[in-house]
């Protein structure tokens, strides 16, 4: 897990949220942060990973995430991306990063929409790359609509590979 | 992409790779130019790769062959370096096999038999079964 460093002045705003009743961990990141997920492979390419592959933010924080070995992509599950099952908030904007292909290549998106983001990599789903982003309050499982005919199963690594929605709140980040 | 590196080899990869090495070499001679004729395309024009796949070589393949190939791999000075079969962890599951999977008419100096999560082309994990024609330490140069 990422370790925590706070500043005063950003300790001092955590304990006054606190104070106020409001429900805000001091892991999560200001809005209009950036968040860096690493897209990772070892040299022989039989392993592959999201990393942090968990993680939670506040809406209006954008994640960048960035090439370091092997190629890669950052897609929303949303049938929009190859019918795959909707897994991103109903109102929330589906991403493709398309494939990058060379290190220190990064894709951005900005998430608003409070709720969880569960996203895939296009060639390494079913070897189970997926990661899954929380911002704001979820809220209440379920988080996503019931799967339809229409869109395809999640391969069972997939399936396996998403941290816990109160996992990630707990500890901001999971590796 | 770095896609070579060897491996603890599993019974059932080490079954693939001896039955792959016996093949005889004397079937579809394949080219061992820089640029071998259709209907062998180079890889990174028919899927999003780099020319140069770090580990293996220039790639090529005949599309009618996926997933499995032959892929014929070659280094950067031209020079053929192997014969590379794709095989989905997918086909074993399904106790498949392949049969009469061509080669390139060149020598086999050693073999390769490694795991990969998948790759745009092979979206899946499967395992590199890699014929190499040259020598370990030629092989361990593309690397790099």
């Amino acid at each position: 897990m990422t370790p925590v460093r706070l500043d005063r002045r950003r300790f001092l705003e955590v304990g006054a949220l606190s104070l106020a009743g409001l429900r805000v961990l001091p892991s999560l990141r200001r809005a209009g942060e950036e968040v860096v997920v690493r897209l990772r492979a070892d040299p022989a390419g039989s392993r592959v990973w999201f990393e942090p592959r968990g993680v939670a933010i506040l809406p209006g924080t954008r994640i960048r995430w960035e090439l370091e070995a092997g190629v890669h992509t950052s897609t929303a599950y949303h049938p929009d991306n190859a019918r795959a099952p909707w897994r991103i908030p109903a109102t929330a904007t589906p991403w493709d990063s398309g494939y990058l292909l060379e290190p220190g290549r990064s894709f951005s998106v900005t998430l608003t929409v409070p709720g969880v983001y569960d996203y895939y990599c296009a060639p390494h789903e079913a070897a189970g790359m997926v990661g899954r982003i929380v911002v704001g309050e979820p809220g209440a499982p379920p988080y996503f609509p019931a799967a339809r005919p229409e869109w395809r199963p999640l391969p069972q690594a997939a399936a396996h590979g998403f941290p816990e929605v109160a996992t990630i709140v707990r500890h901001r980040a999971i590796r | 992409m770095p896609f070579n590196a060897r491996f603890t080899i599993r019974p059932i990869t080490l079954a693939a790779a001896v039955l792959l090495a016996s093949l005889s070499l004397d079937g579809t001679a394949l080219a061992q130019e820089a640029s071998p004729a259709a209907p062998f395309q180079k890889v990174s024009a028919l899927v999003p790769l780099p020319d140069f796949v770090p580990g293996l070589g220039i790639l090529y393949v005949d599309p009618g062959t996926l997933p499995a190939g032959p892929f014929l791999a070659y280094g950067r000075d031209g020079r053929l370096v192997s014969t590379v079969y794709m095989l989905p962890l997918a086909t074993f599951e399904r106790h498949e096999g392949w049969a009469g999977l061509s080669a390139a008419k060149a020598a086999v100096d050693h073999v390769d038999v490694v795991y990969n999560a998948g790759h745009p082309g092979v979206a899946e994990p499967h395992y590199h079964v890699i014929l190499w024609h040259v020598s370990r330490e030629a092989a361990a140069a593309l690397a790099r």
